[in-house]
């Protein structure tokens, strides 16, 4: 009976030990995360290092945190410095929990309740750059165990660019434990980095000709310096034959990346016309205003980014006042404060409303101003001009003069790779998005009834009409489909640049360009149009090295085209008479 | 009705009574700034914190010129982003009201077309804001910083944490290019080869450099072949971005920078343009960690940046100019030299005992006018430039900045080319 009870009693130890050695771990992790911080100079040195050889998955969240400016300093009622992170659920005041980094408990008043802070009640712990280095440092040693693969290679290739061999055997260890190939590739790449700066021409042999194998850019610079050096004549030639081999492979990358950036380039340009191919195009209606629809839709993202935040507010103060009193009115909406992917989702939200938002503003525009002005071409152009100075003025009295922050949801941001050819996700993500508007738009058009009476009364208005079908109505949602497709341009537009109340002039000439070259009333065309001039664009400014000589020589291939085509690439022969 | 006459009479008398007395005690400053048009949005700020300057030296008493105090009385005028109109406004200042001395101009531009009016009619301007040197006149002071107390000390900078490798881009104008000519020469002098330099170059006949770094034009948007050229410049590590990008262009670079992954850690991207007025409107949580250089952080914790923090807060509430904004103002470098600017200018005054322009020229000359202002000391030296503080510091993600490294006290130097042409021959 004893002697059950003993091993009982051993087994429970065996196993409480394990637990606690686990947990001294991170609890040893966290010490000296707290020590780290609250330290200077070489202490916080020694620290770090430490830290890098303990592996804790708490202490890389920490770091990261440390980086972006993420850990407070909360001081104790006795005094004492608590190191806190806060917790990204807030509360309505934007205030939120404070956990402690000694033990990931939150931190407490004197009654037992826990505390609350807002951004503005603690001191940053501060970081400068060279701090910033060594957690980097840090960092990217714990990174290379790190569960996910992109995160060890670009950590791998960090110390590859670190010229110190101290790290090969590190690497060297790691390599036999790699199992993803890409991280393989990259550590290889970081040890043959490395080699290069050995004595020993052997070894530095080895490094080029696993470099050159691998068509390694980063380490271009490392093997031209040793083409060019006074060393064993062996290495020098295969330095030399390795720079032939990787510039040859940049010049791939290049032509494939620059391909790639036109077709984005092109999918901008198709986006932002093609709501102007259905307006212009089709409708024939000159639309200076098609600029204010694309800021329509990217200041209802603008919108919408703080109604999931913060909360949304403005007041106009009009310059004249009625029996002493001063006109005004504003408006005040509560934000939804949400966090993590909820708020990341918001654009999934914008797309849809910038759409909409865009098509009301057109509809609103068509209702007051267009319809009266269909055969009469010169005086919509004058109009609409008009409409859209009145629209800029009103951004300005709404959103303010300057231009307004949108941030971007964090899928939208990052790349991946082919072959050292980055692809950014939010260009990839313009590419698709431009291919269904386009489908969308080409359904729409050629497989609804509604397609059929827009057809209808876009090659002969009178004749429709005759037919019994109601022009005006066809005119309505014509126009604000046009407009509509103008806002989804919006939305996308203030993920890659400005969002402010000139942004549609930026764009408006390009758009009208983009549709006259695809020839007007061509759908098709203005697609064919958008990717010529993004692609020829990215190509010339890559191979002329400089943004403006490649605008320019597009423009006046543009402007040669249209003396030799001027109905543009697909014109259409109609039999309309106005 | 002889009596209503009468009243009228005394009336007008009373009324050009009084306008006399009040002109005795006032004296009239000019302020030249776009109120309207693209520039607006930068230079209506500066009108501000100069109305705020003048409310609080009145305040204080005015200005003492021998047992008389004088009250600043501003002549506000505006320029609209047009350069001509520029020197049409200045003159008007000169010539019919009749100031003492001028504060403004924000581009360079506009500084050059009134230049030739404050040197006919022998005016007296203060110039704040960051410009490229290679200019001195003999009726402008020139509160900015200089090319020496900005881009040379953050060059300095990152050569001291070991960045070997360069790249060079800018809006298309004179500053821009002035500056990183500059910079190439100061870079090839301290041993960073051409090859190490990115953005292209641009040579004459006889293949001098003319023209060094990438240009865009104002209001360029398509930054993905730059920055792709960027990343591949910057594989090798080591390397950072010099930015002289002006305006809104820097909203799609830095988004660019971002989606492109390129981090501060790994390739820090210094920017000469973007204080903290700018950044409110950047996306700043993307861009901490990236660096800037100039001569006043609002960040700064002397006693004298809490005093003026304090002080333009609470006029802000009080004050009851047409057109002020009060709401989420940020402070910046440019704002803090024009209101330096109005300090000096009375101390100097004071001094000379007379508001005559060649009197406080001679006095401003002498080196003996300085002040303690938001950003540190700043003395005006004899080539009508400042010696002051200048700041390294790297964004945070509230659109601050938080300071790393101070220079303090530099001489500013408007003529720099000439004499890097010199070192460098001297080096061959």
């Amino acid at each position: 009976m004893t002697n059950i009870f003993r091993l009982t009693l051993a087994l429970l130890c065996v196993i409480f030990s394990i637990a606690s050695v686990q947990a001294q771990d991170e609890t040893a992790a966290r010490a000296k995360l707290v020590q780290a911080i609250l330290s200077e100079g070489t202490e916080q040195q020694k620290a770090l290092t430490e830290i890098a050889d303990s592996g804790s998955k708490v202490a890389s969240d920490v770091l990261f945190a440390w980086t972006r400016d993420g850990i407070y300093i909360y001081v104790a009622p006795d005094g004492s410095k608590v190191p806190v992170m806060l917790e990204d659920q807030q509360d309505v005041e934007g205030r939120a929990r404070g956990i402690r980094i000694i033990d990931g408990q939150p931190v407490k008043d004197a009654s037992g309740k826990d505390m609350k802070f807002g951004d503005s009640d603690l001191n940053t712990a501060d970081t400068d750059m060279r701090l910033r280095g060594e957690i980097q440092q840090t960092l990217d040693m714990l990174a290379l165990a790190d569960p996910d693969s992109d995160a060890r290679s670009s950590a791998v290739t960090k110390l590859g660019n670190s010229q110190k061999e101290s790290y090969i055997p590190i690497l060297q260890t790691r390599l036999t434990k790699e199992k993803d190939v890409g991280v393989q590739k990259a550590i290889a790449e970081a040890i043959a980095d490395l080699q290069l700066f050995d004595t020993n021409p052997t070894i530095q042999i080895t490094g080029i000709t696993q470099l050159a194998g691998l068509n390694s850019i980063g380490s271009l610079d490392n093997l031209k310096q040793l083409a060019t050096s006074k060393g064993d004549p062996r290495v020098v030639k295969l330095a030399n034959q390795a720079v032939g081999s990787i510039e040859h492979h940049i010049w791939w990358v290049n032509f494939y990346g620059t391909i790639f950036r036109g077709v984005s380039l092109g999918s901008i340009l198709l986006i932002v016309a093609l709501g102007l191919a259905i307006t212009f195009g089709l409708m024939g209606v000159i639309n200076m205003a098609h600029g204010e629809m694309i800021a329509v839709g990217a200041y209802t993202t603008y919108f919408i980014q703080n109604i999931f935040g913060a909360g949304f507010s403005f007041a106009i103060n009009l310059p004249f006042s009625i029996a002493g009193r001063p006109l005004g009115f504003g408006l005040n909406l509560p934000g939804l404060n949400a966090t993590g992917w909820f708020y990341q989702s918001y654009f999934l939200f914008a797309i849809p409303l910038s759409f909409i938002m865009a098509a009301l503003a057109g509809l609103v525009l068509e209702r007051t101003v267009i319809q009266f002005l269909y055969r009469r071409p010169l005086e919509s152009l004058l109009a609409t001009w008009g409409v859209s100075l009145v629209m800029q003025q009103l951004f300005r009295m709404v959103f303010g003069a300057n231009n307004v922050q949108v941030n971007s949801p964090s899928w939208l941001l990052g790349h991946f790779t082919i072959d050292d050819v980055s692809f950014g996700y939010n260009r990839v993500f313009v590419v698709a998005f431009a291919i269904l508007i386009v489908i969308g738009t080409w359904l729409l058009l050629s497989k609804t009834p509604l397609g059929l009476l827009i057809r209808a009364v876009m090659q002969n208005r009178s004749m429709a009409s005759c037919m019994g079908v109601r022009t005006t109505r066809v005119n309505m949602i014509t126009f604000a489909f046009g407009s509509g497709l103008a806002g989804l341009a919006g939305a996308f537009l203030s993920q890659i640049g400005n969002v402010g109340p000139s942004l549609g002039q930026n764009y408006i000439v390009d758009s009208f360009m983009t549709v006259v070259v695809g020839g007007v009333g061509s759908i098709i065309g203005t697609v064919y149009s958008a990717l010529g001039i993004g692609v020829s664009d990215q190509v010339l400014q890559q191979q002329l090295g400089s943004p403006v000589m490649g605008k320019i020589i597009v423009l006046t291939c543009i402007i040669l085209f249209l003396q030799w085509k001027p109905g543009g690439l697909f014109s259409i022969r109609s039999r309309n008479l106005d | 009705m002889k009596r209503y006459l009468l009243q009228v009479i005394s009336l007008v008398a009373g009324l050009s009574l009084a306008s006399q007395v009040k002109a005795q005690n006032t004296v009239k400053v000019g302020v030249l700034h776009s109120l309207s048009g693209t520039m607006a949005i930068s230079e209506t700020s500066l009108r501000d914190v100069l109305l705020f300057a003048f409310d609080e030296i009145n305040n204080a008493g005015g200005i003492k010129v021998g047992d008389t105090s004088y009250k600043i009385d501003p002549v506000i005028v505006d320029g609209a982003s047009n350069w001509p109109l520029f020197a049409e406004k200045a003159k008007q200042l000169l010539e019919e009201d009749k100031v003492a001395v001028t504060f403004g101009c924000w581009t360079s531009v506009s500084r050059k077309s009134v230049l030739p009016v404050y040197e006919k009619d022998n005016g007296l301007l203060f110039y704040p804001v960051q410009y490229e040197g290679e200019e001195l006149s003999k009726n402008i002071f020139y509160t900015a910083e200089a090319v020496n107390q900005q881009a040379i000390p953050a060059v300095d900078y990152l050569l001291a944490q070991g960045k070997k490798k360069f790249y060079l881009i800018g809006t298309d104008y004179v500053y821009p290019q002035t500056t990183d000519l500059i910079l190439y020469k100061y870079l090839l002098l301290h041993g960073v080869p051409p090859e190490n330099i990115g953005g292209g170059f641009r040579k004459d006949d006889s293949g001098k450099v003319i023209s060094a770094g990438k240009y865009v034009p104002f209001s360029y948007t398509d930054f993905q072949q730059i920055v792709a050229d960027i990343k591949q410049f910057a594989a090798s590590g080591d390397a950072c971005v010099i930015n002289t990008i002006n305006g809104d262009s820097n909203v799609p670079f830095f988004k660019e920078i971002v989606a492109a992954g390129l981090t501060p850690a790994d390739c820090p991207v210094v920017s000469f343009s973007l204080a903290e007025d700018e950044l409110r409107s950047m996306p700043t949580k993307d861009m901490v960690g990236e660096l800037g250089c100039w001569t006043y952080f609002m960040s700064l914790k002397t006693p004298e940046n809490k005093t003026f923090l304090n002080n333009w807060n609470s006029w802000l509430q009080t004050e009851s100019y047409p057109g002020v904004i009060k709401e989420k103002r940020a402070v910046d470098s440019p704002m803090v030299l024009s209101y330096d600017g109005v300090y000096l200018w009375k101390e100097a005054v004071e001094k000379a005992g007379t508001f005559d322009v060649d009197a406080v020229r001679k006095v401003l000359e002498s080196g003996d006018i300085s002040f303690e202002g938001p950003g540190g000391k700043i003395t005006v030296q004899a080539n009508h430039h400042c010696t002051k503080n200048v700041y390294i510091g790297e964004t945070k993600a509230n659109g601050q900045f938080k300071i790393l490294e101070t220079f303090p006290q530099v001489v500013g130097e408007p003529f720099l080319l000439k004499d890097l042409d010199d070192k460098l021959a001297a080096k061959q």
